[in-house]
């Protein structure tokens, strides 16, 4: 995304909101075409690139603007890149976040032609809450990832509650203030649920909370964690604790977030925060990602994919927007 | 300056052997320098990545004078200078640089390097020094009809001169076209032999309000954006012609006046392309001039005498205060067997990043 100034017509890649020349507020540069002007085959490898070859291209569009673009596929100088989106409800977009939320959120949206979101639409946002922490740490959803999400959202002009549950003995009141998002709600003028408090339904094995089978969609807002179903995990937050607790002694986790995933399949929609992710040893990691998709179970599998650099069959999962490999890098190493 | 190569030894220590032979040189010791100015991006591993270098530097050197530091990547030691020479109050200042930086696998040393460009919108999309260089020279290419051929050239130049520096990483090791011509592809087009050589190293140059026999007479500096491709001409470097035109204004000499200098050839197309960007040649001619013969030793206007960063190696901030350290000695007539006869005027061009900051320095033997 490019953003200029109209009154002196400079143009930054960085989503700042004024120009330090004139003070006047810079407006996105939209732009529908892209072609690629330059072309390197790279064949070194280095710890965010460890796959070998790739062709780094140069990009320029409409406006004049050129970026950089990483492709795992051969490309031509002249060749239109386009980026074809998905109504599979399969399907995981991934894509790129350059500093700008707001624009990778719009666009993971955009690829994913199922998921529309329609005005006066119910929706229940599901963020990871799970550890009374400051957002650096990355054990919640970021404020800043919320705050984009909403403000996405809001222009569509639908009717948003926020929720979450804790299944240990920390109140999700305290998790929701430390990690900020009690802020972005009361920014928003949203009061969070604590969905342990809403009625509970029970349909076959499961207790659903009302609030999400009241909901036209629920959009599961997790952040992405290196070595865990992330994703798949959050949506255990919409059953009761004791029905959790009850489940999983008889059955793994992994089938009652497929009961789970079942039960509300039509209404779930997930949008994954994967900037600055937690390894499995706590310490952070820049990834500069976000995934989409309807099916969480998928995601993780796509995002484990990325990540962990083990042989995991994704053939069958339809990806929009970027490939796997090209996002790729060696999460390990810190 | 020390010896380029692979010695592990820490950071301080290439300082130190640096910031002694430069004493030594101009009969100095410590009592006689009234604040230091240290460039040094380094050092990655083995424990010792320090930050506070300019107190690290205060113990080291047994003083409490100040200590500024100015890092700029590639191009910190034509910045410390650049800065140096506008610190009023004193009379003699040490400009000083080292990096320990070649010191674990290939893949963790280039992302310390790395660190020079920008990550989330470039580096992600994978975009390496090599590869930036590579698409820019490409356009370059296309719109002069340079060859590789032309690059290959530079690469031999600059290994026949560090064959002639003690100095140098290749010293004694000359090569030849043809494992220039086909050392292995790093980022298309450019090769292996197109690159230079990322090396641990310290250089030191100490500026004097006294006179001296060696002058600075001109210094420029200019600075682009960090993104690559977004900037008003992605076939030249906007900022070297900036702190050229500057440096050249202040000496009251023209281009063609210079008789030897070192330039920042991090990529044999950055040498290329910066003749022009120096003036050196018009636009689109970069490679007439290296064909021509005109800047390997015994030609008109020898360029990188020192093998350049090509050959005698890339200590990054050490780099510019080493091609510092190249010309004062080719304007003295100390460099031996690669000393260019008679030099009056000498330059040195250092690139930070892909053409993100620059400096120009010009000196003349008085």
């Amino acid at each position: 995304m490019f953003y200029q100034c109209q009154k002196c017509n400079r143009i930054w890649n960085y989503p700042i909101k004024k120009c330090p020349y004139c003070f006047e507020d810079l407006i996105e540069m939209k732009s529908e075409k892209a072609k690629v002007i330059g072309v390197s085959k790279v064949n070194i490898p280095t710890l965010l690139h460890p796959k070998f070859p790739y062709y780094a291209l140069i990009l320029e569009d409409e406006n004049g603007n050129k970026w950089a673009h990483k492709s795992m596929k051969e490309k031509s100088i002249n060749e239109e890149l386009s980026f074809p989106s998905s109504s599979d409800k399969n399907a995981v977009a991934i894509w790129r976040i350059k500093y700008d939320f707001s624009e990778a959120i719009e666009k993971v949206f955009n690829l994913l032609d199922g998921l529309t979101i329609k005005e006066g639409m119910k929706i229940l946002i599901l963020p990871t809450l799970v550890s009374p922490s400051h957002a650096y740490f990355r054990d919640n959803t970021s404020p800043e990832f919320l705050d984009a999400v909403l403000n996405f959202l809001n222009e569509k002009k639908v009717n948003i509650k926020i929720g979450g549950q804790s299944f240990d003995d920390i109140p999700v009141e305290a998790s929701v203030q430390r990690s900020g998002l009690l802020d972005v709600c009361l920014k928003h003028k949203i009061t969070p649920l604590d969905l342990a408090k809403s009625a509970f339904v029970k349909q076959g094995k499961l207790e659903i909370s009302e609030e999400a089978l009241n909901a036209d969609l629920i959009l599961n807002l997790p952040i992405m964690k290196m070595g865990r179903a992330a994703a798949a995990e959050n949506l255990l937050k919409l059953i009761s604790k004791n029905n959790y607790l009850g489940l999983k002694y008889l059955d793994s986790e992994e089938a009652i977030i497929k009961e789970v995933n079942q039960a509300l399949a039509d209404k779930i929609a997930v949008v994954a925060e994967a900037d600055i992710v937690q390894r499995p040893d706590k310490f952070t990691k820049f990834l500069g990602l976000i995934l989409a998709g309807r099916n969480n179970l998928n995601l993780d599998k796509v995002f484990e994919k990325i990540t962990a650099n083990k042989n995991i069959d994704i053939e069958n999962i339809p990806l929009v927007g970027r490939e796997a490999e090209e996002v790729q890098q060696n999460a390990e190493r810190l | 300056m020390t010896k380029f190569d692979y010695s592990q030894k820490p950071w301080w220590q290439f300082a130190y052997e640096a910031a002694l032979e430069a004493l030594e040189d101009a009969k100095m010791t410590m009592s006689d320098i009234e604040a230091i100015v240290f460039s040094g991006m380094s050092s990655a591993a083995g424990g010792e990545h320090q930050t506070h270098k300019v107190s690290f530097l205060s113990d080291l050197f047994k003083t409490n004078i100040p200590i500024i530091e100015v890092p700029s990547v590639c191009g910190g030691g034509g910045a410390a200078l650049w800065t140096a020479l506008r610190l009023s109050g004193f009379k003699n200042i040490l400009v000083l640089a080292s990096e320990k930086l070649v010191d674990n696998q290939s893949e963790v040393v280039v992302d310390w390097i790395l660190s020079a460009a920008e990550k989330v919108i470039e580096q992600t999309e994978g975009m390496l020094f090599p590869t930036q260089n590579a698409l820019l020279w490409q356009k370059y290419a296309e719109k002069y009809g340079a060859t590789m051929d032309d690059l290959a050239l530079i690469a031999l130049k600059n290994h026949q001169h560090a064959a002639l520096n003690p100095k140098a990483y290749f010293f004694q090791r000359p090569t030849d076209l043809e494992k220039i011509k086909n050392s292995p592809i790093v980022s298309s087009p450019l090769r292996l032999m197109d690159c230079s050589l990322s090396v641990n190293g310290g250089a030191a140059v100490i500026v004097s309000t006294e006179e001296s026999d060696v002058k600075i007479i001109g210094s420029g500096f200019a600075t682009d954006y960090l993104l690559t491709f977004n900037r008003e001409d992605i076939t030249h470097f906007k900022a070297t012609r900036l702190a050229a035109k500057q440096a050249f204004e202040q000496a009251k000499i023209t281009p063609q006046g210079i008789n030897v200098a070192e330039l920042h050839d991090a990529f044999t197309s950055v040498e290329l392309i910066s003749y022009e960007d120096l003036g050196f040649v018009e636009e689109g001619k970069g490679n007439e001039l290296i064909k021509s013969g005109k800047l390997n030793l015994g030609g008109e206007m020898p360029i990188n005498t020192s093998g350049g960063l090509k050959a005698k190696g890339h200590p990054i901030s050490a780099t510019g205060l080493a091609q510092v350290y190249e010309i004062a000695n080719q304007l003295r007539g100390r460099c031996g067997e690669r000393q260019v006869k008679s030099p009056r005027y000498g330059l040195t061009h250092n690139i930070g990043g892909a053409g993100g900051s620059v400096t120009v320095h010009i000196f003349e033997k008085v």
